[in-house]
């Protein structure tokens, strides 16, 4: 700890340039297609008196950097604007779905890591065998399946088919009431309230996109880690440890120590990439969550946000990609002096 | 290695000897190549494979199953879906191979120049590229297409600069080991000026990195502009292209009707999986450690 | 008995080439030398004559596409060629110690010091942590690091390069072993401190009179440190015998070059004669491997050359017995 602080305290400076840029990006982004941004903003059911109204709220008359402090400004103090469709405000509707799309997000990743991290060693132990060539087609085929059609065959396949699993329709079975919100994940909730049922159909509903997040994520992370691992094997300390005659477990043990900083700094990325992909799925199931709301905003228009939710994706970024270099500091001796 | 590499063999012998190694080394590489080989073949073939109009629609052959006459089935409007799948292979290559060359065409050069000057350009850059990781690239690429509007022309254009950071870091990399090497140091003390030393000696260096990744990224390519589709920006539905077919399937497979979303979706997968193994057999056969007999 | 006798070993790299050729570089031709308790052996030869390759041939630290297809490597009595890998494992580290090359770069990143030292003397002994940590500590010290109680808190990356190369010293002595092996010890070190770690090193020998291998290019530090030595070249041991009367009076064809290009004899006058590349390892000549560089090469070269015996000395040639026209 005595390390961690002022290593986070230099981290969270060097974050402003990288939020500024970030932020910058986002207002860009509204005026990549030349359109009137008021417009764009209030969305096509707007009248013209709210379209003007929003246009001097926002000082779209005043020149663009004048604009760009301005909707700066706004963001700093948590207003990112209304929805046009659901006319709320737009950070009130991303935080509240939060939370079922990172029950997801996390729940996948951790599957996928939980079963990619042993495949990929394994295979780098057999390297050039039987179980590794299998490994290799199976993670080839995971990077080929594009994410929606991957949650459209797994609802094909477990819920019309086999009928295994319920349907793709949001995050409870229809018959049920959501349980008191204590956490936001339903499962949790229910399991918090005691209601045995509404975890049960929470629990299930979960079952196939969280399967196509792993599957999605699991895939890279075996690749990874076969590569890492094979590096580490042949690298100068194992080679060392073989000629000290240490036991086969120990030089494992050794072997799995100095692959554990790059695995971890690869889940916290795939983490960050698996968001978009992560959206794809709440698409698919219908899961309602921030993921969702950002798609559907992106294809009808929502411009607020669209907008809002962009930099809320780039903070999650920022904020996983902190949380790595704190685990790599508490993994890594050498880390933090740099 | 150099002395086999002297001797002078006939040309026509050696290459189809060395493909029948490669194939052996990495089959699945092989595998890959020869599938992607049958797509373009489809692709330019299209005309003449396709047993019926892809866009033509049948009133009196609506949501067929599988048959002798509609191996694919037929769609809601009544058309072949074979067809349509087989003509969808043509927007599949049309809309990822200009992406990835673009991404390459700006990546490469960004790459080469940044890598061997270096200073604040390239800091900028490099800084620059960070930033752009935190937004997650489908999602940056659905934002930007939707707010530039949803043409064939912007789908190509905003893959093929969101991707060119890929290319750029992958040959600033190499551009940057290889600076400091003898290579560099005696192309300088030769007297070349540095256009020639980039594009003579460091390029060529760069050269099967920037293709097997090209491949990989082509993959991805394919992946996303379906899924703008998919989604109903750019192209709408009665238009046969894989993501549009994928979305309209998607409603009949309540009904039962699954033909209709599922074989434009495994020719998407079969596209992406030879793109990648094409990617994974040029990587491997690039890294001269997997060359041992075992 | 010797302490280790090594015969007839071979060790060979198969590998396919571009065409899916298979292709066998002889690494290894047929090395023997014999090291007696107490006396240290310098391995010397120039780059890729297989030193390096001997010893991990020796202690089974082979990996494809490398492989011993031949040979006997006696330590006390027993082949470590013939034994199972677990065994030759349990005496690694234990009855042979090994010195890296790169120390830094050896080390276990992620292990404090002690914790190596631990590592390694509880592989191969039942001894409680806390005896473990004091033997680390009083091995620390007799490998002259200063504050060896701190040090065994410490990283590997808080040493410099000589400091870390008494820290695989310690882990190489840590066990009492009986034979130390050193690839090639102070290469990555400058020259100043190169000097104080092979005077560690074999004062550590000596005072406990074990046996040594040096593996070095360095003709000068075997003249200062070594017993005996063994010339390699392409694979072979060209020349062994005492330092004493192998470098006054050098037999074989190489090593009077050797010692020829030495500075101290460049500059007494004598005439530069080493020159061309090592053998093709793919292509290997018949008879002797040296015949092509060599300026006494004759048609009887073309058949392998006999062993010439004088003393101790040893000679692989068939001009041997006569003396060099350089020297005369």
């Amino acid at each position: 700890m005595r390390r961690a602080l002022p290593f986070l305290l230099r981290r969270l400076v060097l974050l402003v340039p990288l939020l500024f840029v970030v932020a910058l990006g986002t207002f860009v982004l509204l005026r990549l297609g030349g359109q009137d941004p008021s417009a764009m903003l209030a969305g096509p059911t707007a009248t013209a008196d709210e379209i003007a109204r929003l246009r001097a709220q926002y000082g779209l008359d005043r020149p663009l950097p004048v604009q760009f402090l301005i909707w700066l400004g706004r963001v700093l103090n948590g207003d990112l604007g209304h929805s046009w469709i659901s006319n709320r405000p737009v950070l009130a509707e991303l935080v509240d779905r939060a939370p079922a799309s990172l029950e997801l997000l996390v729940l996948g990743v951790l599957i996928g890591a939980l079963v990619g991290v042993p495949v990929g060693l394994i295979s780098a132990l057999r390297r050039g065998r039987g179980f590794d060539h299998a490994a290799r087609l199976i993670s080839l085929l995971g990077f080929s399946v594009p994410t929606y059609f991957l949650g459209l065959a797994l609802l094909l396949i477990f819920f019309y088919v086999l009928e295994w699993a319920p349907p793709g329709m949001g995050r409870l079975s229809l018959m049920l009431d959501p349980p008191p919100r204590v956490t936001g994940s339903f499962l949790l909730d229910a399991l918090f309230a005691g209601r045995w049922e509404t975890a049960q159909s929470a629990a299930a509903q979960l079952v196939l996109p969280v399967a196509s997040i792993a599957i999605l994520c699991a895939a890279p992370i075996i690749a990874q880690t076969r590569a890492i691992a094979l590096s580490v094997l042949s690298s100068p300390p194992i080679a060392y440890a073989e000629a000290q005659g240490l036991p086969p477990r120990t030089i494992a043990r050794i072997a799995l120590r100095n692959a554990a900083t790059p695995v971890v700094t690869f889940i916290g990325a795939e983490l960050v990439g698996l968001v978009g992909s992560g959206s794809l799925i709440e698409y698919v199931f219908a899961w309602g969550g921030t993921g969702q709301f950002g798609l559907d905003a992106i294809v009808k228009g929502d411009f607020a946000v669209v907008q809002g939710y962009v930099l809320l994706l780039a903070v999650f970024s920022v904020v996983v990609f902190l949380a790595v270099d704190l685990l790599v500091l508490v993994l890594e001796p050498r880390a933090g002096r740099a | 290695m150099s002395h086999a590499a002297t001797l002078p063999a006939p040309r026509r012998f050696v290459l189809p000897h060395r493909l029948r190694a490669w194939t052996r080394r990495s089959p699945l590489a092989a595998a890959g190549v020869l599938l992607l080989a049958a797509f373009a073949l489809l692709a330019v073939l299209a005309p003449l494979i396709m047993p019926y109009d892809p866009v033509a629609a049948d009133a009196a052959a609506v949501l067929q199953a599988p048959s002798q006459a509609h191996w694919f089935g037929t769609d809601a409007n009544g058309m072949d879906v074979f067809s349509r799948v087989i003509f969808g292979t043509l927007y599949a290559f049309a809309i990822a191979l200009p992406a990835v060359a673009l991404a390459i065409l700006v990546g490469v050069p960004v790459g080469l120049v940044t890598g061997y000057l270096g200073g604040w350009t390239d800091e900028v850059l490099m800084r620059f590229f960070d930033a752009l990781r935190v937004f997650p690239s489908i999602i940056l690429a659905l934002a930007v297409v939707s707010a530039a509007g949803a043409s064939v022309v912007n789908v190509v254009l905003v893959l093929g600069l969101l991707d060119a950071p890929v290319f750029a870091r992958l040959v600033r990399s190499e551009v940057l080991a290889l600076r400091s090497g003898s290579l560099v140091e005696c192309a300088v003390a030769t007297g070349n000026p540095v256009w020639r030393i980039l594009l003579v000696h460091l390029m060529p260096n760069t050269l099967q990195g920037t293709l097997a990744q090209a491949a990989v990224r082509a993959s991805w390519a394919v992946r996303l502009s379906t899924t703008f589709a998919f989604l109903g920006l750019g192209i709408q539905p009665p238009t046969p292209e894989w993501g549009a077919m994928i979305r309209q399937g998607a409603e009949y497979m309540v009904t039962g009707q699954w033909w209709i979303g599922v074989f434009p979706g495994i020719a998407l997968i079969l596209l992406s999986l030879a793109l990648n193994m094409t990617g994974d057999g040029l990587a491997d056969l690039l890294d001269p450690r997997r060359r041992s007999a075992g | 008995m010797s302490l280790l006798e090594v015969s007839d070993l071979h060790t060979h790299f198969v590998t396919r080439d571009r065409d899916d050729r298979i292709r066998t570089a002889r690494a290894l031709n047929g090395v023997g030398f014999t090291l007696q308790k107490g006396r240290i052996l310098g391995l010397v030869g120039e780059s890729g004559a297989g030193k390096s390759l001997t010893v991990t041939s020796i202690l089974g630290l082979l990996h494809p596409p490398a492989r011993v297809v031949a040979g006997r490597a006696l330590f006390q009595g027993r082949d470590l060629l013939a034994m199972s890998a677990s065994e030759r494992s349990a005496l690694r580290g234990n009855r042979i110690g090994f010195v890296v090359q790169s120390a830094k770069a050896s080390l276990d990143p992620l292990a404090r010091v002690g914790e190596q030292l631990v590592r390694v003397q509880r592989a191969h002994a039942r001894r409680s942590r806390r005896e473990a940590m004091e033997r680390a500590e009083a091995i620390l010290a007799a490998v002259s690091i200063p504050d060896p109680k701190r040090r065994l808190a410490a990283w590997p990356h808080e040493f410099s390069g000589g400091m870390a190369q008494r820290v695989v010293i310690a882990l190489a002595l840590v066990n009492e072993p009986d034979l130390l092996i050193a690839d090639e010890p102070t290469t990555a070190l400058d020259v100043t401190v190169q000097a104080q770690i092979l005077d560690l090193l074999s004062a550590a020998v000596r005072g406990r009179g074990i046996g040594a291998i040096i593996v070095t290019h360095d003709l000068g530090v075997v003249a200062q440190y070594c017993d005996d030595v063994a010339v390699m070249f392409a694979g072979s041991v060209v020349e062994q015998g005492p330092v004493a009367e192998v470098f006054p009076r050098p037999m074989h064809p190489y090593t009077q070059a050797l010692l020829a290009a030495t500075p101290e004899r460049l500059r007494l006058g004598a005439g530069l004669r080493l020159g061309g590349p090592p053998p093709n390892l793919y292509a290997l000549p018949e008879g002797c491997c040296y015949r092509l560089r060599c300026d006494r090469s004759r048609d009887v070269c073309r058949s392998a050359p006999p062993l010439a015996q004088v003393g101790d000395q040893r000679a692989a040639c068939h001009f041997a017995r006569e003396p060099a026209e350089a020297e005369a």
